[in-house]
């Protein structure tokens, strides 16, 4: 699971001439298996850890490098301010950059999280709809499944100020894109029914729960066709998660969580701007002293705080090319592994998966036995405490309301991911503790509040 | 323990008989700490920098870096569990050590956010809604000192000037020789701002100002915005929490906010924010809604997304640190400013120059006037001034460019050399200060004046 060589690579065999570059090759060895059990070694290991989605993971070596950052500024805080802060944060974005092949660094903003980038996207329509570009009624589209924290927003920043919503409804079980996009045009139709314009598109690009992929580049060309305003694609679960290019999505806003699956600790985030007259009206909304200078070098300082988590996102890269294939190699192999995975937990508890393997990246929803009767979400939320507890696995769970006449439907859907820390007795884990359950004939019910 | 231990020169020169070390009364720790024990605890201070500026970033002993180490190492081990089952809880103990420290009434009236400029961004804004839901009327203002902190300034530029508010600048004195000159400076500076029809929404007051440093009387200043009919009061406390006792009741303002990396040893960043009661109910949010939003608060800036809650939840840590000294946290500030105003006064005398305030006007920091013959002309000026030191002498002190005011008779104070004093040095004093770091300091500057040294001098790169 960890790394199908699970040995050193070189990358020449005896014999044959070195390649130009051998000096490179020297110094970056594939990582081992059991070096990439010591880089998560505090990961506490009594736990089936299948719930990469949620928290993320880092490595060793980054927290270590985090340690580094923090310690140059409690040593001497006013150097690190004026010397080194603002270096660091500049090669981080560039890093950024180069990663989600953006023109410009200048286009690269570091935040906290997604949930402060959709605030800074959200917070212009606010003052747009105040200062009158924007007319009352204007609209505002986005998933039905988008991440709460992003439904909040939406209410805070766009309806209070005299804008509305639209949820476009997503099938969950899926079977196919064209359903997504079909959906989505029809919301947009919908939007437009007032004659009224829509000014801004929210678009997952993985969503939370239920995760589906979803085809983000056909959105964005619909979205253009249709002469929405603006697109912002919210992919908290991006980079590290799904491909990322950023010019080839073609969407105005990205933004996307790296302390996920990039393997950075919590909490960094970046937002990607496309480059135009538009957006210079964004803004940190915490305002200090670079108020006026540009999103991206507001977000560099915000007051007093740590920022070592930004720092490190070299150190992250770093960690990622150890690995075959790069970030690219550990994308592809947590793909292939949670769909094998979730396949092999499908086969064995009678259930089926949310969505094709096509339409899923590192994490996939596997169907939860109808017989465990998951009534509602909080069924959800004790089942999945039950698990953490009695048998040792994290693993979120997703209650889908059944249709009528649905007969013994699947109600409830467990997300699990694949990082590479996860082994097969993690799945193996989980696959038996469901089976017990049911074995043992549980039910939601029966579990106190 | 430590009563042989003094090795402070700074303790060896002014103790004049008065013990303030006891012998520890609790066997098991030692009791209080001892002065090889402080350096331990900041053994990780560069070497070699008279670090006389913790009024900007701070500091953070080694003992609360390791309850914060271990409070990330939870959350990386299991952060799911850690989500679920211990967070809440954790940054609830933070908020109920802050009421009590601050005399607040319920620990739902305190909030922990990162910092004062996120404390300002979160008034400001519900300041900027009230203009954009027309609940105020264009022109009516807000009041903030002329010495706000920048950020502060630039905060309410984007959400209360955007939005059609109006600003009113109420210049203090400086340098100050007493509480009254200030109280009546403020007076007249919000009744010359009034305007007929205009109501004053918010006054932002410093506790204690930033630069140029003096300890306001804030409850004399919130009783005349009342008296001048100021809606709201928003108290920017940054410094204040470690460096002076804070009662919020007593002072009365409906929101106050301190930053606890800056006095109070804990790492960056962590702030609360505290907001009176009733003004819970009228729509204050975080600037980043969340999962939360539509609930107080307080609940909502326990969650703002994942990102480390670590430095919220060692405060407890830092209550226990500080309660290994003398007289716990008085017996610190107590001391802080003790000293602070002696290495001042040893510095204006060498160097034949002033303080900016008196001693009561002083918490942990006092503004030393500097020689007038090294020609601090501007804000830059002091800017390289201060690298320089840094670069040059391994000393870190902030340095504050007092342009003459308008307001000012004659024509300011002058140093011994008859030159106007312009630049003063703004120095702290912490818990792991010697007085060593203030000679340093002394004699840089003595050296800088024998060169015949002016700010002219400095080229910038």
């Amino acid at each position: 699971m960890a790394s199908p060589d699970g040995k050193h690579c070189r990358s020449q065999t005896n014999g044959e001439a070195k390649p130009p570059d051998s000096k490179k090759q020297k110094i970056t060895e594939l990582i081992t298996d059991d070096e990439i059990m010591s880089e998560f070694s505090h990961h506490d290991a009594s736990v089936a850890r299948i719930n990469n989605g949620s928290f993320g993971a880092c490595p060793q070596s980054v927290i270590s490098a985090q340690q580094r950052w923090q310690l140059r500024f409690l040593r001497q805080p006013d150097s690190f301010y004026f010397n080194d802060l603002k270096p660091g944060i500049l090669e981080s974005r560039e890093a950024i950059r180069s990663l989600i092949s953006a023109d410009d660094v200048s286009e690269v903003s570091i935040v906290d999280n997604a949930t402060t980038a959709a605030a800074i996207v959200l917070q212009q329509m606010t003052w747009a709809f105040a200062e009158g570009r924007f007319e009352k009624g204007d609209v505002a589209v986005m998933l039905h499944y988008a991440y709460g924290a992003v439904k909040k927003s939406m209410e805070a920043y766009v309806t209070r100020a005299g804008g509305r919503v639209f949820e476009v409804q997503l099938p969950f079980p899926v079977s196919s894109n064209e359903e997504i996009i079909t959906e989505f045009k029809l919301a947009l139709e919908r939007g437009k029914v007032k004659g009224q314009r829509i000014r801004l598109a929210v678009i997952d690009h993985v969503t939370s729960m239920p995760s589906v992929v979803i085809p983000v580049k056909e959105l964005v060309k619909i979205c253009r066709e249709e002469g929405v305003d603006q697109v912002f694609v919210d992919a908290a679960h991006g980079i590290g998660c799904v491909d990322v290019d950023v010019k080839e999505i073609g969407a105005d806003f990205y933004t996307s969580n790296l302390h996920k699956w990039f393997f950075c600790p919590p909490s960094a985030a970046f937002l990607y701007c496309r480059k135009s007259a538009k957006f210079s009206d964004l803004h940190h909304p915490v305002v200090s002293h670079e108020y006026g200078n540009g999103l991206a070098i507001e977000s560099t300082w915000i007051g007093t705080r740590d920022y070592s988590s930004q720092l490190v996102v070299p150190s992250a890269v770093e960690f990622v090319n150890r690995f075959k294939g790069g970030i690219e190699g550990i994308k592809k192999r947590n793909h292939e592994v949670v769909v094998r995975m979730g396949e092999m937990l499908a086969e064995s508890w009678g259930t089926s998966l949310g969505c094709p393997p096509d339409m899923c990246s590192s994490m996939i929803m596997v169907g939860l036995p109808s017989c465990l009767r998951i009534t509602c979400e909080r069924d959800t939320l004790k089942l999945r405490a039950h698990l953490r507890e009695c048998y040792r696995v994290e693993v979120p769970i997703y209650y889908r309301s059944p249709k009528e006449g649905e007969i013994d439907p699947i109600t409830g859907y467990a997300r699990i991911s694949h990082q590479v820390y996860n082994k097969l007795e993690d799945y193996e884990r989980f696959r038996d503790a469901i089976n017990k359950l049911v074995s043992d004939k549980f039910t939601c019910p029966s579990l106190s509040a | 323990m430590n009563g042989g231990d003094d090795t402070r020169n700074l303790g060896a020169a002014h103790r004049n008989g008065n013990n303030h070390h006891h012998s520890a009364k609790r066997p098991k720790i030692s009791l209080p700490i001892s002065e090889s024990e402080i350096r331990e605890e900041f053994s990780h201070h560069e070497e070699g920098v008279a670090r006389i500026n913790n009024g900007s970033f701070g500091s953070c002993p080694a003992s609360v870096q390791s309850a914060q180490k271990n409070w990330q190492l939870r959350f990386l081990r299991q952060p799911d569990d850690f989500y679920h089952n211990t967070l809440s809880e954790g940054v609830l103990h933070s908020r109920t050590i802050i009421k009590g420290l601050i005399n607040a009434d319920d620990v739902e009236e305190i909030s922990l956010v990162d910092n004062a400029t996120t404390a300002a961004a979160i008034v400001l804004q519900q300041v900027g809604r009230g203009f954009a839901e027309s609940r105020f009327n264009p022109g009516d203002s807000v009041v903030m000192l002329h010495c706000a902190f920048q950020a502060v300034k630039k905060s309410i530029q984007a959400y209360v000037t955007r939005a059609g508010g109006s600003v009113v600048e109420v210049e203090l004195p400086f340098p100050v020789t007493s509480k009254e000159e200030v109280i009546d400076a403020f007076r007249l500076g919000l009744r010359r701002g009034k305007q007929d029809g205009k109501t004053y929404r918010l006054a932002i007051i410093d506790h204690i100002t930033s630069m140029p440093s003096v300890v306001l009387p804030v409850k004399d200043l919130v009783s005349i915005c009342r008296e001048e009919g100021v809606e709201r009061v928003f108290v920017d406390a940054a410094h204040a929490i470690g460096s002076v006792k804070i009662d919020v009741k007593e002072i009365g303002a409906e929101f106050y906010v301190s930053n606890l990396h800056k006095w109070f040893f804990c790492p960056p960043s962590v702030a609360f924010l505290y907001c009176k009661k009733f003004e819970l109910s009228k729509d204050m949010r975080h600037p980043v809604a969340f999962q939360e939003h539509g609930n107080d608060l307080p609940v909502g800036n326990a969650w703002t997304g994942t990102r480390d809650y670590s430095s919220q939840l060692v405060v407890h840590s830092a209550m226990e640190f500080v309660e290994r000294f003398e007289g716990g946290l008085e017996g610190i500030m107590a001391r802080n400013q003790r000293d602070v105003v002696e290495m001042g006064k040893m510095l204006a005398d060498s160097w034949g120059t002033n303080l900016g305030s008196p001693p009561e006007m002083c918490a942990s920091m006092v503004m030393v006037g500097l020689p007038s013959r090294l020609l601090i002309t501007s804000g830059d000026d002091a800017l390289r001034l201060r690298s320089y030191l840094r670069v040059n002498y391994g000393v870190e002190v902030p340095i504050h460019y007092q342009a003459q005011s308008q307001r000012e008779e004659g024509d300011g104070p002058r140093d011994k050399d008859g030159g106007r004093i312009t630049g003063y040095a703004r120095i702290s004093h912490q818990v792991y200060n010697v007085a060593d770091d203030y000679y340093k300091f002394r004699d840089a500057i003595n050296e800088l004046l024998k060169k015949e040294f002016t700010c002219r001098m400095i080229f910038t790169e």
